[in-house]
């Protein structure tokens, strides 16, 4: 039994797919598909999870639920809205927003800062997650593009809300969004 | 609008990434369905996302993508569907049926569970079945049994309380101040019979117990004669 399961794991990273092939198949709630697409993404998605949800563990645990998700909401998924790929990173980002923002998330990152030893690891887990995917990229941003970029991508505030928190015209929000976007855009093209 | 100033404006990004404002997705929707390089930039920016994402992947542990499907496991139907659309050359189509093998197997041996467990329900609902039965059985001969055993005691004690009954007005008719008691022993000859009559002199009601008197021969009774006044 465990056998073959390693076999027919094998067999699917030698498979390709195409994206409208994999979208088909997934919606005819295909396994083979199903595995393919962990298989090809999971290690991406864990990325954009790990630079919201900072503990490995734990991001580990938000990758499942967002497979989880993918795999029960796939019939709403739309090509003609955006690629697969923009729709699972979305699905990965609210879903780690929801985790950290969630009472015992905040309870255990509050009782990690009561020992020293422990927040020394926090510490180093956060060097970490600056060093790879967006997170490393809005780190290289002025401190005023990064500030909003980080309570609107990395903690999921709206525009409106982010202008209320930091007593800023929503205007100006916009414009710091904006042009923090297409720094970003240029840095991730280089 | 010079429409390249506004896909430099960050507002694609802002877009892709679900940070754009109702407003300002409305007002992209509407410019996309009529400048097709608005979708171009949505397309390209999209690209690279996924890109920059796939090259900084980190694997996930190890266990994860077991546990995945152990969730899933009841999720998971059709696997016909990879036969029909993507075995195109003779390759895949070789690759399929190996793939196909083990989700069967894993739903039949699901079945032997589910028969065996419900062979093993039946055989032991069916024993309880039996038990049940005698013990309902020996409680019910039980209840006729008792049910007559109490209908004997009724009776008796209907008996009984017919008998203190006559006892007690027997008692109170002796114990009557009124009550005049003469004891007639036999005649000469019959000195073993005995009668005892009780007469009350107020009510001038006569009683007469027959203590000791022989049966009246068949078709004939006792009668009391007395002398009233001196007249028979």
């Amino acid at each position: 039994m465990r056998l073959n399961l390693i076999y027919q794991y094998s067999l699917e990273a030698v498979k390709k797919y195409s994206e409208t092939e994999l979208v088909l198949l997934l919606k005819q709630r295909d396994q083979t598909a199903y595995s393919y697409l962990y298989d090809n993404y999971s290690g991406a998605l864990l990325s954009v999870i790990y630079n919201i949800v900072s503990e490995v563990e734990l991001a580990n645990d938000v990758l499942q639920e967002v497979f989880i998700k993918i795999w029960r909401q796939i019939e709403s998924y739309d090509d003609a809205k955006g690629r697969l790929f923009t729709w699972m990173l979305n699905i990965s980002r609210n879903a780690s927003i929801d985790t950290v923002r969630s009472k015992g998330y905040q309870n255990s990152q509050q009782n990690q800062e009561l020992t020293d030893a422990k927040h020394e690891a926090a510490g180093s887990t956060q060097m970490a997650v600056d060093q790879i995917g967006l997170r490393k990229v809005v780190h290289q941003l002025r401190d005023e593009y990064r500030m909003i970029v980080e309570l609107a991508y990395f903690q999921g505030y709206t525009q409106d809300e982010i202008s209320k928190m930091l007593n800023i015209p929503l205007g100006t929000v916009k414009t710091r969004l904006r042009n923090a976007l297409i720094q970003l855009r240029t840095v991730i093209k280089e | 609008m010079i429409i390249e100033e506004y896909i430099s404006s960050g507002i694609i990004e802002s877009y892709v990434l679900g940070l754009a404002d109702a407003q300002e997705v409305a007002e992209l929707e509407q410019l996309k369905s009529t400048h097709p390089e608005i979708q171009a930039a949505i397309d390209s920016f999209e690209a690279s996302l996924e890109t920059v994402a796939l090259s900084n992947a980190i694997a996930p542990a190890a266990d994860t993508k077991e546990k995945l499907f152990l969730a899933l496991q009841d999720e998971f139907t059709n696997t016909t569907s990879t036969e029909k659309t993507v075995a195109t050359d003779a390759q895949e189509a070789k690759v399929v049926p190996m793939q196909l093998k083990p989700i069967p197997a894993k739903s039949a041996k699901m079945f032997q569970y589910v028969a065996a467990a419900s062979i093993i329900l039946f055989v032991v609902s069916a024993g309880l079945n039996v038990y049940f039965f005698s013990k309902y059985k020996s409680a019910a001969e039980q209840v006729v049994a008792l049910l007559n055993q109490k209908n004997a005691l009724y009776t008796d004690n209907q008996t009984m309380q017919a008998k203190y009954l006559e006892l007690n007005s027997s008692l109170q008719l002796m114990s009557d101040t009124n009550i005049i008691k003469v004891a007639m022993k036999g005649i000469p000859g019959k000195e073993g019979n005995l009668a005892t009559v009780f007469w009350d002199n107020k009510t001038k009601d006569v009683y007469l117990l027959p203590n000791k008197l022989p049966k009246a021969p068949e078709g004939k009774q006792y009668q009391l004669w007395a002398l009233v006044n001196g007249n028979q």
